[in-house]
């Protein structure tokens, strides 16, 4: 009998096929086992340029275009210490899952040969750190190439009998690396470069020294080069295998996460439950999670319950007992204040609680126990593992009470503690040899490791921003804390703009096809009106008497769509950034310069695409009819807010242009009206806007923003041209439009707030409906505080959910309900300038009007899909970042001085209450502590939000009272990080 | 299928056959002894997508593949028992136990070894294709009955497949009959599906306890579902092996050919399996000299020869047809073992199927020479082990 096995002996071509044999579990909860075949080939290019073998021999790959790929590894490395010739590196898969940031220095690491082998392991190790090597590799400048060792025949390793798969991956980069030296070392006449793996592991490390390769550990190699001393700290501490000392039981901090499978096996019978772990901002060791098998979230409560779960991480927990349930806190407990001057060389603290943390814990339980109604205690859970860990690089400073003495002068490897910027991330623990450099600076690190056994989280120093306070380092902290793409456009992108530059004009002839379908607007009396300084012009506004008495009303929006055609370099970066972040003193574009603030950008006196959206109203502000048109127009003025204003309330103005303003102004007011009717909400937020010296851009002074009826008109019409377009694009495509939702919030949302206002001012909030809210935010008036309805106005808009992005396929009709506006559908349309989903309803309305074909990235559901989900989290982002930009310079502007202000009292705990001070927009705590030498004594009433002090201060303070409060700003020596600080003066 | 198809031989080669068989020593036609199989050759591995696969060609040209795939699946519980993990309710189980107990004792038992290790028959589902017949054939059906009975028939087989209380593997096995059927298969089948399911791997379970199961993708580390020995390598318990049996005269003979079987007075098929566990208790009694395995008997079936299926000629004066009804109805010749005589006498050099059931007798004795320490049922046993599996 023949075998029907595959022989090597007899088939000549077996040499080149070999197997790779697997088992793949799939997620219905099928097990397959896998077999692939493997045909090995001998034409896959070392990429050297010093090799003429490869680059003659060879038939060169080539791209999609036809184009031979160029080689990537130089001709002459850079050399080091022990290698002078020049040399190319060879990373492991460890090297990259440990010091990814190493390798995205810009002062080393370059001709990186990257293992197919090592990019597919760490594919599956970490997708965030496979996502970054990838666009390594693609940078030009970097020179990473990919090496597919496992399909070239000389570098294949099949793998041995009893041999396991790590050890297999490693001989094989061996193996590569041992190839590649010969393979180069044929080369005549030149000095060859070498070849050197680089691992973290002793016995890859030892097993290479046997077989002839050079190797190095990371550190030894990051030692050869030139600024070595300073690279060293961006090596996470290895937990070398000798190192591990043998841990006793007791020595775990923490209880130990539950097994994968058994997590799964209990989310999918709902035992455990899954969701995104939230810390509180005003108590770090209390956290909330939300599932979807309970309407409200779960709380997790003390350090052993939130067992090394990080803001962020998508956990699993357990419900907790019901014994053991409670109520959320009404302390305040900030980490700096309470693990102040801990040692973080210190490892083996006796009690992992500490003592402080415990006595607050005391405090909290007394309260519960004092209560006689038991009824208000929450369910709450512990983490039991982590599904993913959302760890991102977290900008901090150094905690200068964790440095010690000597770390200041020596350059010996020290432990600090991090103090993260963002208070929800706990501090982490940090190793470096530059302690006396990076004091006093902010810095980028990150997250390594949580051990079980460690209180604190790993981490290590990335790079430094430079020193705190300074108007750089801030503004890039802010950008990165926020991850919004600040550095500039890459040339792909620059090389999609129009070559003709700022040259660029609409063509004179109405032959050109840039006029196809595109109708003459030029001779309308069109006019923008925007913010002062604004250079980015989406918007322009006309409107003119029609014979029959109606009136027709035309918003032109930027003809974005025109410029970014779907797909290429520059649409994608756009995707990516999804929105341009406005900060204080800058801004961070979606599109280039060129095209937001010149080629789209509606500026007067010039020509310019637009798309317009033309109504024809009759007087009482009722729409006849209304039609979208691509357009060429003319802006005859660019005004401001108060600009336009004036313009209209001078009576001695009566050319066209004004008039056509005041019946833009008389129809808006109707527009309004007739949201308000319908239940739009009015909400608030503290607006402020900080006042630059024009020449330093030093903030100088605070102001509230003042609101102008310009400021609605312009609101009203775009308001009414995006609900315009939402139907319209919504009729064309009613799978795959992008609009924009905002849900009702729950009504257990409102619970707290009309609570309160039921509580200490006998009001009742209804939530049932938009309308029902809006008419009782009305009624939530105080005779003697005007602003006190601001005040609701801006806590009620903190239980709203937040608007979103979606694609029409995605939900049911009922559920595009704009719950905010009171508009059964929305869309973004008229700031394609500066927003992405704004450019995919351009791009969409112009499928429906038939003025161009659908691109396929526009009509495909999941990658739009995708892309909403981006923009929800960009935009989410930009705002935060926009509002700790303006809190930043608010802080900046009050340095050094001390203003009396009046405040309200938003929130009240049993150890210190939250002032809002409407004249900057700032809240901030003031505690027991702050109002006297010695603590007062203090009685919490927390069914009526009172909070009496006796003793050393003698108040009165609850909630919604007005106080008067000593606005100044402090610097915290111990953190140091400046801050406003409110002083109580007195209470009303 | 029939155990055979018809043997184109007169009734004077099979009267020779038959006779030649019944010699002491027997004469076979192809010349083995009474106890001897067929050569074979086989190997293993041959589909690398299946979790086990076997070959095994007989030396006659009959060849059959054997392949093995496995799918998780989730365990039928009782309509009551929504638990997950089953620490979580120990306490409740307790409770219920002693409910149970009050109920009665035996059927608590019964129901809890379901509960906890027994499993369902229905978790191995047997395929057997024949070329040249029709899946629902009556022949192939009963093919794939005998094979999956030896299977079944302890329950120690599906044991194996319990990952969890929640979970089992379901077992499919596809076996094939790649040439014509020359001889009766049943021999070929078993033993192929035997080196199948001894080259049988399972992926590694990585989760614990009632979770869902997690395997490692590993394939290398995947354990044999028999598993081995670490130390000899040698497989600790194997599949049980169906032999064909027949009786002629009164001589034994193992592994019919098609011939041979045309001829048999009795056909058995043996299933007989390896019973590891009474192995370390009868070691001690058994003497060096007879290094055999304990065998146990899981299931007997009689196969018809041909012989069966052919009505047997009755004489004009016997049959009731013609006008004899009153013999019937006494019914006394029936009972009298020398009426059978009167109705047929044996004519020397003619072929006559035999009549009547088996013997027990003969039957005792087949199963006594299948099961025999260091029998036939070894010697198969041995030769397989042979086979590389690994």
């Amino acid at each position: 009998m023949a075998s029907l096995k595959r022989s090597v002996e007899s088939d000549p071509l077996a040499a080149n096929i070999s197997n790779k044999i697997y088992v793949r579990s799939t997620k219905s909860g099928k097990v397959q086992k896998i077999v692939r075949e493997v045909y090995l080939r001998r034409d896959i290019p070392c990429s050297s340029k010093l090799c003429q073998e490869c680059q003659h021999q060879m038939v060169i790959p080539k791209d999609a275009l036809g184009k031979p790929i160029p080689f990537v590894l130089s001709d002459s490395p850079a050399g080091t210490k022990v290698f002078p010739q020049g040399h190319y590196l060879v990373p492991d898969t460890n090297a990259f899952l440990t010091a990814m940031d190493l390798f995205e220095q810009d002062s080393a690491f370059y001709d990186v040969i990257v293992l197919q082998i090592v990019l597919e392991e760490l594919r599956n190790r970490s997708l965030p750190l496979y996502n970054r090597l990838i666009s390594l590799t693609k940078s030009e400048d970097k020179r990473f190439y990919v090496f597919f060792n496992e399909f070239r025949l000389e570098t294949h390793v099949p793998r041995l009998e009893g041999e396991t798969v790590n050890d297999r991956n490693d001989r094989a980069v061996r193996k590569a690396v041992a190839w590649y030296g010969q393979h180069l070392a044929r080369i005549k006449g030149k000095s060859v470069p070498a070849i050197v793996m680089l691992s973290n592991d002793r016995d890859n490390l030892k097993k290479a020294k046997q077989e002839g390769i050079n190797a190095c550990s990371l550190a030894d190699y990051v030692k050869q080069l030139k600024d070595g001393e300073k690279l060293l700290d961006m090596i996470p501490e290895t937990q070398d295998q000798d190192q591990i000392k043998e841990k006793r039981p007791g020595d775990n901090l923490y209880p130990e996460y539950f097994s994968m499978s058994k997590m799964m096996t209990g989310v999918k019978n709902n035992l455990l439950h899954q969701g995104i772990f939230n810390v509180s901002p005003y108590n770090y060791l209390e956290g909330s999670i939300r599932v979807p098998a309970f309407p409200k979230a779960l709380l997790i409560l003390g350090r052993e319950n939130i067992n090394r779960a990080v803001d962020g991480d998508l956990v699993v927990v357990e419900v907790l007992p019901k014994d053991q349930w409670k109520e959320p806190s009404t302390q305040v407990i900030e980490e700096d204040a309470i693990t102040k001057n801990e040692n973080p060389d210190a490892e083996e603290s006796d009690d992992f609680v500490s003592e402080k943390e415990r006595k607050a814990l005391q405090e909290e339980v007394k309260r519960t126990h004092s209560k006689t109604t038991e009824g208000h205690a929450q369910p709450t859970a512990r983490v039991v593992g982590v599904i993913k860990r959302n760890w991102r690089q977290y900008v901090g400073h150094i905690d200068q009470s964790s440095v010690s003495q000597s770390a200041q002068q020596g350059r010996k490897q020290d432990s600090v503690f991090v103090i993260p910027m963002d208070k929800k991330i706990p501090k982490i623990r940090l190793r470096t040899r530059q302690v006396s450099e990076l004091l006093g600076k902010r810095i980028l690190v990150t997250i390594d490791a949580w051990d079980r056994s460690s209180r604190h989280p790993s981490g290590h120093f990335v790079r430094s921003l430079g020193e705190l306070e300074t108007k750089a380092a801030e503004t890039e902290a802010l950008l990165l804390e926020y991850d919004v793409q600040y550095r500039p456009f890459p040339k792909t992108v620059l090389d999609c703009l129009p070559k003709e530059g700022h040259d660029w004009r609409v063509p004179q002839s109405l032959e050109d096809p840039g006029w196809k379908d595109r109708q003459d607007l030029r001779d309308l009396l069109i006019c923008s009106i925007d913010p002062i300084g604004c250079q980015d012009i989406d918007d322009a506004l006309h409107s003119r008497p029609l014979p029959n008495g109606n009136f027709e009303v035309g918003v032109h929006i930027a003809d974005v769509s025109h410029f970014v055609k779907p797909g290429n370099a520059m649409d994608a970066e756009a995707s990516i950034r999804g929105t341009t972040v406005y900060l204080v003193d800058k801004r961070i574009d979606m599109l280039p310069m060129l095209l937001g603030t010149d080629l789209c950008s509606l500026k007067p006196y010039v020509e310019r695409y637009a798309f317009s959206v033309i109504w024809e109203m009759t007087p009482d502000a009722d729409i006849v009819g209304s039609r979208f048109t691509k357009s060429v127009i003319k802006s005859r003025e660019a005004f401001s807010y108060e600009q336009a204003q004036l313009r209209v309330d001078d009576s001695s103005q009566q050319d066209e242009l004004t008039t056509s303003i005041r019946t833009l102004l008389a129809l808006s007011k109707k527009l309004k009206q007739k949201r308000l009717d319908a239940g739009a909400l009015s909400l608030s937020s503290p607006e402020v806007k900080v006042q630059m010296e024009s020449e330093t851009s030093d903030p100088i002074d605070v102001k509230t923003k003042v609101h102008l009826d310009t400021m609605s008109l312009v609101e009203e019409f775009m308001l009414l041209a995006n609900t315009s377009v939402a139907r319209r694009i919504y009729e064309a495509f009613p799978q795959t439009a992008i609009l924009r939702r905002h849900g009702a919030p729950p009504k257990t949302n409102f619970d707290e707030l009309a609570n309160q206002l039921k509580v200490k001012r006998g009001l009742d909030l209804s939530v049932e409906s938009s309308r029902a809210l809006a008419d009782s935010l009305d009624r939530c008036v105080d005779e003697k505080e005007p602003f006190f309805n601001t005040l609701v106005r801006i806590m009620a808009t903190r239980c709203m959910m937040s608007a979103e992005y979606f694609c029409s396929g995605t939900q049911a009709y009922p559920e595009f309900r704009h719950y905010g506006l009171a508009s059964e559908i929305y869309t973004h349309f008229t700031s394609p300038i500066r927003r992405y989903a704004d450019l995919m309803a351009h791009r969409q309305l112009a499928a429906a009007i038939e003025y161009e074909a659908v691109h396929p990235s526009t009509r495909s559901r999941g990658k739009l899909e995708a892309v909403c989900k981006n923009i929800n989290v960009r935009h989410r982002n930009a705002q935060l970042a926009g509002r700790a930009s303006i809190a930043y310079y608010v802080g900046q502007a009050l340095r050094g001085k001390a203003t009396e202000e009046d405040g309200f009292v938003m929130k009240i705990f049993s150890n210190g209450f939250v002032v809002l001070v409407p004249r900057f927009g700032i809240e901030s705590l003031i505690r027991l502590r702050d109002l006297a030498e010695v603590e007062p004594q203090a009685e919490f009433d927390a069914e009526n939000y009172v909070l009496e002090t006796k003793g050393s201060r003698e108040v009165r303070l609850e909630l919604f009272q007005k106080v008067r409060v000593r606005v100044t700003d402090q610097k915290d020596e111990t953190t140091g990080k400046r801050g406003v600080k409110m002083e109580l003066v007195k209470a009303y | 299928m029939a155990s055979s198809q018809h043997v184109l031989l007169s009734p004077a080669e099979l009267s020779y056959l038959h006779s030649s068989l019944s010699l002491t020593p027997p004469l076979r036609p192809d010349g083995r002894s009474p106890t001897q199989y067929r050569p074979l050759s086989a190997e293993t591995g041959i589909l690398p997508g299946t979790n086990g696969s076997a070959r095994i060609c007989f030396a006659d040209g009959t060849e059959a593949i054997v392949g093995v795939k496995a799918e998780v699946e989730k365990t039928k519980r009782r309509w009551d028992d929504d638990t997950i993990f089953s620490e979580n309710n120990h306490h409740q189980q307790q409770q219920q136990q002693q409910q149970q107990q009050q109920e009665g004792e035996e059927e608590n038992e019964g129901r809890n070894n379901n509960d906890e290790e027994g499993g369902s028959s229905d978790w191995v589902e047997l395929t057997v294709e024949i070329p040249g017949y029709r899946d629902d054939d009556s022949g192939t059906v009963f093919l794939g009955q005998m094979l999956s009975e030896a299977l079944l028939a302890d329950g120690g087989f599906v044991k194996r497949l319990r990952i969890n209380r929640r979970f089992h593997w379901k077992l499919f096995l596809d076996i094939l009959l790649i040439s014509p059927p020359l001889s009766y298969p049943l021999p070929l089948l078993s033993l192929t599906t035997h080196l199948a399911l001894l080259a049988t791997r399972l992926p590694k379970l990585k989760s614990e306890g009632d979770e869902d199961p997690f395997f490692d993708d590993d394939w290398a580390a995947a354990p044999y579902l028999y598993a081995r020995d670490p130390a000899t390598k040698r497989v600790a318990e194997r599949p049980p092996v169906t032999l064909l049996v027949m009786a002629v005269g009164g001589n034994i003979i193992f592994d019919p050919s098609k011939e041979e079987l045309a001829v048999a007075d009795v056909v058995l098929a043996v299933s007989v399996g390896d019973d590891a566990q009474g192995k370390g208790e009868d070691r001690m009694d058994v003497d060096g000299s007879n290094p055999g395995r304990n065998l146990k008997l899981l299931s007997i079936r009689t196969v018809d020869p041909p012989s069966r299926l052919t009505p047997p000629g009755v004489a004009n004066a016997a049959n009731s047809a013609y006008g004899h009804a009153q013999v019937v109805n006494t019914g006394a010749n029936q009972k009298m073992p020398e009426a059978r005589q009167t109705e047929s006498e044996a004519v020397e050099g003619v072929w006559k199927p035999p009549r009547g059931g088996a013997k027990a007798v003969v039957m005792g004795a087949l199963v006594q020479k299948v099961l025999v320490r260091g029998g036939v049922a070894d010697e198969v046993l041995d030769a397989l082990e042979g086979v590389d599996t690994s």
